[in-house]
């Protein structure tokens, strides 16, 4: 094998991470442009660690992953005692498009977005994986309208009977009541809760549970659904941080989302189902009658891009905005615990 | 006071813009949390005056000054029992008498001047007019009763309207059936040219749209006599491009090189239950079902056993 430093060729600086930078890169082999995620080693105790967790995760499972919708993970090659992945390049991500105001979403251009999410996530579900860090920033777009989901530093492997597993996962806004209230063993459902709050916040184009704190995100999410009681979520006092609520009346969803048809409601309230055996998966979620009805989806061609795909090149808007969230606590969630 | 602050936390607007301050019938504002934290014990009185509250009657303070809000709450409770109309007086000095006489209790009690004088003669008050009061306050009734009927009203023509958009819509869906119907007899029986056919029935469509389509604007009266009309020069939105629509596929399973393994309604079907271990009800509450690790044991068995080097 050559010498891979000189195999990719550093063209832009795109972004920083917690835990790693992210270049923009022109594989010289193939000519392909390439997006380049160098880990960075952290701290002294991290390092005698060996190689960075998520980094290890990440090159773990996308190795064994092939999926139109799931960031493809082309290559990886360590530098010293730096380890880097190569990925397909991405030109933009779904908050971006979200919180654009001058990209009008049609509803065919939700229900494609929803169904390349949901097909990538089948297929990972499928492999017995979940992803657990699911956001609008993690749903990657590119010029041709793919959307493929990325940052796989939080997956991991489920449907082990005895493997206890942390709830600190999933960025706050997207996580599920059972993972608030502290759940060690839980399933699917934490990433179709997430699939729900994106779909609602494509909707409403702003965050639809901006929760300040977990108990405010509790209380959110109870201002609209409900509080659940022991009849509507049997063991939930069992919970290991469980916490008794104010009574809440549960809201009705068509009122919140008040443009959305029958058939749309009816896909939000099964993702969104606050007790996790009775919420829907994949397979469950892309069967229903919301994505086979009229409006047809969007073909790629049709999705909206930001208009100023190419300044964000050079204003570099996601250093700003990464940067931003890791000041605010933004990156929080990914602190893992074992 | 461009700034508003919780007098007892002293929680700013600016530090806590969700801040939200409330009062009570004594008119002195607290912002919720410390409402919250007031009643944690059941009951509580204002920090500020030590008169007894009710929770439920916490408002949030709508104007700047608490003692407006405090004067509200006064006025709405003086004005239940003084409830006069003008036909009940023989002069208009005698009414404006009487307007005066509740402003005076009204501005007494809201500044603390002679409230036990004051609660004294509304007492008095409510003793002598006794029967007059009950006889408004039934008459009060009755307007509201009338209010009912014309909601009732208005509700029926709603109905009436709903059902004549649906005749319609019927009306419109049965003429384009036998349009459709009369344009297939005209090509099996007509002599002309097929195309020509169409092309006529085409024309005789558009034309018949073209009728329909000066649409005069609706006009939606309220009951107040507000007209408000929806202006059609609103810009439509773009047409929704047209793709195939969607249809579900399920994902090619990769070859596991082995006998597939039973799906999840066989395993629950068949009795693979019995041998693995049941969930708890914790681990249920939290979204954890034990078909999937027997599902996984049973596909991760049964790959490979094909496999030939």
């Amino acid at each position: 094998m050559e010498e891979p430093i000189l195999r990719y060729e550093k063209i832009d600086f795109l972004g920083e991470g917690q835990f790693a930078t992210v270049y923009k890169a022109r594989d010289v082999k193939t000519d392909k442009i390439v997006a380049v995620k160098k880990i960075k080693i952290g701290s002294r105790v991290e390092a005698q660690d060996g190689i960075n967790r998520t980094a290890l995760r990440e090159i773990k499972l996308l190795q064994e992953l092939q999926h139109i919708n799931l960031i493809g993970l082309l290559d990886v090659f360590g530098q010293k005692s730096n380890v880097s992945l190569v990925f397909d390049f991405m030109d933009t991500d779904l908050e971006i498009i979200v919180k654009d105001n001058n990209i009008v979403l049609t509803p065919a251009n939700v229900k494609a977005y929803m169904i390349m999410t949901l097909k990538g996530l089948e297929y990972l579900h499928q492999n017995w994986i979940l992803h657990r860090d699911l956001k609008p920033n993690n749903l990657l777009i590119n010029r041709e309208g793919i959307l493929k989901i990325g940052d796989f530093g939080l997956a991991k492997a489920f449907g082990s009977p005895t493997r206890i597993n942390t709830h600190q996962v999933v960025t706050r806004w997207y996580r599920s009541p059972e993972l608030l209230f502290g759940a060690r063993q839980y399933g699917t459902g934490v990433d179709m809760w997430a699939i729900g709050c994106i779909l609602a916040e494509l909707l409403l184009r702003v965050p639809f549970l901006p929760g300040e704190s977990d108990l405010d995100q509790l209380s959110r999410i109870f201002q609209v659904f409900g509080t659940p009681n022991e009849e509507t979520w049997p063991g939930m006092k069992n919970l290991t941080d469980y916490v008794q609520f104010k009574i809440f009346p549960p809201q009705q969803l068509r009122h919140i989302f008040s443009a959305a048809g029958d058939d749309l409601i009816q896909l939000m309230e099964s993702l969104l189902a606050l007790y996790p055996p009775s919420r829907c998966d994949c397979t469950q979620a892309l069967q229903m009658p919301y994505f086979s009805n009229k409006p047809a989806p969007s073909i790629g061609s049709k999705l909206p891009m930001p208009s100023n795909l190419s300044k964000i090149e050079t204003d570099k808007p996601s250093l700003k905005r990464k940067l931003l969230e890791s000041i605010d606590g933004g990156s929080l969630a990914k602190r893992l615990q074992f | 006071m461009d700034d508003q602050a919780c007098p007892r936390c002293k929680t700013t607007k600016y530090r806590n813009p969700s801040l939200k301050l409330m009062v009570n019938v004594c008119g002195h504002a607290l912002c919720e949390s410390c409402v919250d934290l007031l009643f944690l014990k059941g009951s509580g009185s204002c920090p500020d005056c030590n008169v007894p509250l009710r929770r439920s009657n916490f408002r949030v303070q709508l104007f700047e000054d608490p003692m407006v809000e405090k004067e509200i709450d006064i006025r709405k409770r003086v004005l239940k029992d003084y409830n006069k109309k003008e036909e009940d007086f023989a002069t208009l000095r005698e009414y404006n008498d009487y307007l005066e006489e509740i402003e005076t209790i009204v501005y007494n009690l809201t500044n603390n001047i002679d409230i036990v004088g004051t609660n004294k003669r509304i007492e008095q008050y409510k003793k002598d007019n006794k029967e007059i009061i009950m006889k408004n306050k039934a008459k009060i009734g009755r307007e509201e009763v009338e209010l009912e009927e014309i909601l009732e009203i208005e509700k029926q023509m709603e109905e009436l309207r709903r059902q004549e958009i649906n005749r319609l819509e019927q009306e419109a869906k049965k003429q384009k059936i036998r349009e459709k119907e009369a344009l297939i007899d005209e090509l099996m029986f007509a002599e002309g040219d097929a195309k020509e056919i169409l092309n006529t029935f085409a024309q005789n469509k558009a034309n018949k749209q073209e009728e329909v389509l000066p649409a005069v604007p609706k006009v939606t009266q309220f009951s107040t006599g507000v007209k408000f009309t929806r202006l059609s020069t609103q810009p439509t939105l773009p047409l929704i491009e047209e793709g195939p629509l969607y249809k579900y596929e399920a994902p090619i399973v990769p070859d596991r090189c082995g006998p597939d393994a039973p799906s999840i309604e066989d395993i629950v079907r068949c009795g693979y239950l019995k041998h693995v271990r049941a969930e708890n009800e914790t681990e249920k509450a939290g979204g954890y079902k034990s078909t999937l690790p027997c599902l996984r044991a049973l596909q991760d068995a049964l790959a490979g056993l094909y496999h030939t080097s």
